[in-house]
This record gives C-alpha cells, sequence and structure tokens, in this order.
C-alpha cells in the first residue's frame, strides 16, 4: 500500500446513531486509523477535504439539499458506503411517504411549512451509485469492521443475502414463533447474527429485506400468526416503505 | 443381545455412570418448547422423552461454523484446525438421527474424504432412545422404526416405570460395565403407531421422482414458502456448506470459516459472474425434495430423507415434505408407469 485511504463520513436525514455507534469503537479505532485518513467527518472534526477514497455515507435522503449534497460526495467519493438502514432502504424515515408529501408536510410543519422543503425519503441508491452497504439500525460495529477491513484489504466486502432465519439456526435458537411472537426473520437480510431472536425478541425488519423476498409469502405466515393483513402490512413496512410501496 | 431393566429412578445412575467415563451428550431444555443436546454437566437435566432436538447430532460433527485455518499475512503462512476425535457418548439419540449420521459417514467418505468430519466422529458412542412419534414424524416410512437400533452401542426403550436397556455392541458393554442392573425379562415394550406417513412404494420411488419434474407441486409450495433456508439448516442429512475467508481489524492476518449452507437460498446456486442457476423458488424446492428423494437415492438405494420431520415442524409457511412427496406419488401412481 503507497499511501493510506482517504476517508469520510457524512450525514443526511436519520438520527446519527450510525455515526455515534462508530465513536464507540475506542478499542479498534486506533487499529481504523492506522490504515486510514479520516479526511471529512462532520461529527468528528472540522477538515474538508476534496477527494476520498471511501465515502461512508448515513441517513436517507428527504430534501432537495439533500439530493445536492450527495451528488457532490459521490463524484468526490471512489467508492461509497451506505452506512445504516436509512442510507440503504430508506428506513424508518420513509414510513411518510405511504402518505402524500404535501400532507406529511402539514402535519409536521403547520404553517411554516414553506420553509421546509421536504421530499420523500429515499435510499440513497435512489439517486446515486451505491458501491457497499451496511445495514442496521443502528449499524453495529461488527458489520461495519467488517466491510470497512475488506475495503482496505483491497476486497470486496461480502453482504449477506439471506434471512435472519439462516443465523438463527446457525446459534440453535428456539424460533421465536414457537413462543408465539411475530417475527419478520423469515424475509429480513442477515448480518446481525440474529441479535433479537438469540436475546427473546422477535425481529423487527430492521435491516431491510432479502434481495428477493416472497412479501405475499410472509404476509400469509404473519396473518397465520394472528396479525390482521393491515397490521402485517404495516410491520413490513416500517423499514421497507420504499421497497414495498414506492414513493407516493 | 442383553436386556437390563433400567428403573426411572436411576436413569441419573446410568447418565452419571457415562459422565465418569466419557464426555456426554444428550437432549436438554431449551427455550419455552424446544430442546437441543448439549453437553451434560447435571444428570437431571437430561430429557430422554422428547419429541425432536432443534439439531441433530450432526452439529458435533459438522459444526454450523468451524474455522478451517488462520492465516498469516505478515509472512504468508497458514495453519489448519486439528479436530479432535469425539469420543463422546451420545445419549439419547433417536434412530432416525443415527440413521442420519450414517448417511452423513457416506457423505464425507465416498470420493474426497473430509477428515473434519470423520476425526471428529471417531469414537463416537451412540446410546439411543425410543420415541413417541408426534404429528411431524414419518420415518417409518423409509424404514426407520423409533425402535430401530442400528447404528446404536445400546438402546433405551420405555416402559411405564422405566427403561428396557439393551447393549448391543462390545463398545456399548465395555461402557455400560459396572452399572448393576436387573436383567429385564418381560415382554417386548409396545410399538407407538406414526400419525404421518409418506405413501411410497419404495422400489418405485425413484421412477415417480423421475416424473416429477414438472409436477405443478413446486409452484404450488412456493406460495407461501419464503425462502429463508431454516428447512435445510435443520435438517440431519443436509451438509452443504460455504466457504468464507476473514481478514482481522488489524490486517495481519485472519481465518478460513466454514458455515452451513442450503439449497433454498439464493445465494447457495449464484455463480460467478451474479448468475443463479435455480433461479426461482420453485426450482429450489424441486431441488431439496429430489435431493433426499432421488439423487442419493439412486446411487446409494436409501431415501436421503429419514422422516425426523424437523423441517416441517420448522417451517415458519408450514410446508410438509410428507404432503409434497404424496402428493407426487398419488399422481404418478395414478397414471400408469411404462415399464422400464
Ligand atoms: S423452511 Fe419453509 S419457508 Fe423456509 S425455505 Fe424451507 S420451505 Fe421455504
Ligand atoms: S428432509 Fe425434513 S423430514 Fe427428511 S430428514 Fe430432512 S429435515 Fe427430516
Amino acid at each position: 500500500m503507497t499511501r493510506k485511504p482517504r476517508v469520510a463520513i457524512f450525514d443526511f436525514t436519520g438520527c446519527e446513531g450510525c455515526e455515534l455507534n462508530q465513536l464507540n469503537f475506542e478499542d479498534q479505532l486506533l487499529d481504523i486509523l492506522a490504515h486510514v485518513d479520516i479526511v471529512e467527518w462532520r461529527e468528528a472534526m472540522d477538515d474538508r477535504a476534496g477527494e476520498y477514497d471511501i465515502a461512508f455515507v448515513e441517513g436517507s435522503l428527504s430534501t432537495p439539499d439533500c439530493i445536492k449534497r450527495i451528488h457532490d460526495v459521490r463524484r468526490r467519493a471512489k467508492v461509497l458506503v451506505a452506512l445504516g438502514t436509512c442510507a440503504v432502504t430508506g428506513g424508518v424515515n420513509a414510513v411518510k411517504n405511504t402518505r402524500p408529501i404535501e400532507e406529511v408536510r402539514e402535519e409536521v410543519y403547520g404553517q411554516d411549512k414553506y420553509l421546509f422543503p421536504t421530499l420523500p425519503a429515499l435510499p440513497l441508491s435512489a439517486v446515486v451509485k451505491v458501491d457497499h452497504n451496511v445495514r442496521g439500525c443502528p449499524m453495529t460495529q461488527i458489520e461495519f469492521l467488517k466491510v470497512f477491513t475488506a475495503l482496505v484489504m483491497g476486497k470486496r466486502p461480502i453482504e449477506p443475502d439471506y434471512a435472519v432465519c439462516v443465523e438463527c439456526k446457525l446459534r440453535e435458537n428456539e424460533c421465536v414463533l414457537e413462543r408465539g411472537m411475530i417475527c419478520l426473520g423469515p424475509v429480513t437480510r442477515a448480518g446481525c447474527d440474529a441479535h433479537c431472536p438469540t436475546v427473546g425478541q422477535y425481529c423487527i425488519g430492521c435491516r431491510g429485506l432479502v434481495s428477493e423476498p416472497n412479501i405475499a409469502g410472509m404476509e400469509e405466515i404473519l396473518v397465520d400468526h394472528g396479525l390482521s393483513l393491515d397490521d402485517a402490512r404495516r410491520r413490513l413496512q416500517l423499514y421497507n416503505a420504499n421497497q414495498l410501496e414506492g414513493a407516493k | 443381545m442383553v436386556r437390563f431393566f433400567l428403573e426411572r429412578d436411576r436413569v441419573a445412575d446410568l447418565v452419571k455412570h457415562l459422565m465418569e467415563r466419557r464426555t456426554v451428550y444428550a437432549p436438554h431444555r431449551k427455550g419455552r418448547r424446544s430442546f437441543a443436546f448439549a453437553r451434560t454437566a447435571d444428570p437431571a437435566a437430561v430429557v430422554l422423552d422428547y419429541p425432536r432436538t432443534l439439531h441433530s447430532v450432526k452439529k458435533f460433527f459438522l459444526p454450523p461454523r468451524e474455522e478451517l485455518l488462520r492465516f498469516d499475512l505478515t509472512d504468508d503462512t497458514f495453519a489448519a484446525g486439528e479436530p479432535e476425535p469425539s469420543g463422546a457418548a451420545f445419549l439419547g439419540v433417536h434412530s432416525y438421527d443415527v440413521a442420519a449420521v450414517r448417511r452423513l459417514d457416506h457423505n464425507f467418505s465416498a470420493g474426497n474424504a473430509e477428515r473434519n468430519y470423520l476425526v471428529r466422529r471417531q469414537g463416537a458412542v451412540f446410546i439411543g432412545v425410543g420415541f413417541e412419534p408426534d404429528k411431524f414424524h414419518f420415518s417409518g416410512s423409509v424404514g426407520i422404526e423409533p425402535d430401530d437400533t442400528a447404528g446404536c452401542d445400546a438402546f433405551l426403550t420405555k416402559l411405564l416405570d422405566g427403561y428396557v436397556l439393551e447393549i448391543l455392541t462390545p463398545t456399548g458393554r465395555e461402557l455400560l460395565k459396572g452399572l448393576e442392573l436387573p436383567p429385564y425379562e418381560g415382554n417386548d415394550p409396545p410399538a407407538h403407531p406414526f400419525q404421518q406417513h409418506i405413501y411410497v412404494p419404495q422400489s418405485r420411488l425413484g421412477r415417480i421422482m423421475d416424473k416429477s419434474y414438472e409436477h405443478p407441486v413446486w409452484a404450488e409450495a412456493s406460495r407461501t414458502c419464503v425462502g429463508c433456508g431454516t428447512c435445510n439448516l435443520v435438517c440431519p442429512t443436509c451438509y452443504c456448506f460455504d466457504v468464507q475467508d476473514h481478514v482481522d481489524i488489524t490486517a495481519t492476518g485472519g481465518s478460513r470459516e466454514r458455515t452451513w449452507d442450503g439449497c433454498m437460498l439464493r445465494g447457495f446456486s449464484e455463480v460467478a459472474g451474479g448468475e443463479v442457476f435455480r433461479e426461482g423458488l420453485p426450482e429450489r424446492q424441486r431441488h431439496r425434495v429430489l435431493r433426499k428423494f432421488k439423487y442419493l437415492s439412486d446411487t446409494t438405494g436409501v431415501p436421503w430423507c429419514v422422516g425426523c420431520g424437523r423441517c416441517t415442524a420448522a417451517c415458519p409457511a408450514g410446508i410438509s415434505i410428507a404432503n409434497i412427496v404424496n402428493r407426487l406419488v398419488g399422481d404418478a401412481e395414478r397414471t400408469p408407469v411404462a415399464p422400464i
């Protein structure tokens, strides 16, 4: 390696939980810094650089300004990584897309709505090319480090495209459906090592869907386990509104 | 064949006896309603009366995740993991799970012998236990009865007030020596009937499956199948895996890991260039069922499904492999099969 890769980190619409999560990596932070130069990171430092080898981008795109900025980031980055579910699918923000945008704007900003231009919340990939994803709400350190290490090594990060059920089975968990819970694990993309089912919770689908989900099948499973069809749809929408409905 | 009577109160003595001589793996409670094989620390925690465990004993010979080797990037060297022979006593194994281990033995020794599996498999002693079939078991239809002792060194059959302990091999005799038990002179304990069956004339199964390729059942089963892979991952005779390299965050080394995989998963049939050669769930479901009832059976003469019912019990969509097979058999039998 002749020079260290230049890394930048940006945030758009989201709770910034993903970025903060990174700052908690005290143990690994020094290891990370040994391999890269962090040249831009609004939350942690004040230094604006021109070009990056890797841009990590958190949050969904929800204003005209976001769209302008993401194009700018993309132009200057060799590799762009979406960080966290908001960036990857639009996340919880995209629930608003299931309603007409003017209605949402009025409800949130009332008579000041003209001061706040807003768009349906979109994943980064709806506007620019995204090279890799780190999923999760918030994303976990482990997954971030996996993608990060692969990129620093010049390898393609491997993004799982199978369901959380797989990781549950690898850990020999008792299925939470068996305990009368309603779980989105069967269509939710793995990578979290089935964190929630392992501690006795159900999966709410925070990582987005597998690439070819059978949504009708999943709805039927949820209805069989006692949800109304409307409730089943709402559950699936929480993190997947864009994938299921498209923006209104 | 020697038969002894093991009073219910003395089951713990048997477990203790085994624990003094070997590592013991036996069924324990797991979660609210499930059971899993685990290393026994407390004889009282062993459960001999259970419908099925989440995973079979396969997990001890082919672990769900396994580090195959570690590499060092600073000097370009690597060291392969050295698996240890299990040498353990597996207590309370059902006949279909022992039958499944025998099938895996074939898979991992025919052709390229698979070292890690075969080493771990060495010295394993099986003490089987009979079971009462529930609505998912159908092993009887593939020739594996609840009291089938094949592959076991000793076998327990439940009575009202205890168990009949049958010693079957010299290894079993040696291991149980010193456990003072009265002989059993009663009748054979009653057999338990199966509630689920697959109606397969074993000799015609191959031909029935041959004709099943274009059957509508594959598409029908895929209506609610979500492709989660659970059915593969809980199956005692599924043995496919994926291998990936992981680099440590220090970038000075890493490991090569093997993980269970399954043919219901999209990525399983994805090859270089991104092509997925079994495109949809119907093709994957067909492959799964034919792997159990045709491809391996054509060469070995036995079904690779042992009728444990795990895939059906665990499927979130309730898809039943027995129902699929029965559909195929029913339809094939209605249409005359051409003579060979
Ligand atoms: S467990 Fe059921 S839903 Fe999941 S892949 Fe198998 S058949 Fe399909
Ligand atoms: S295919 Fe299903 S019933 Fe047959 S051995 Fe596998 S898990 Fe058991």
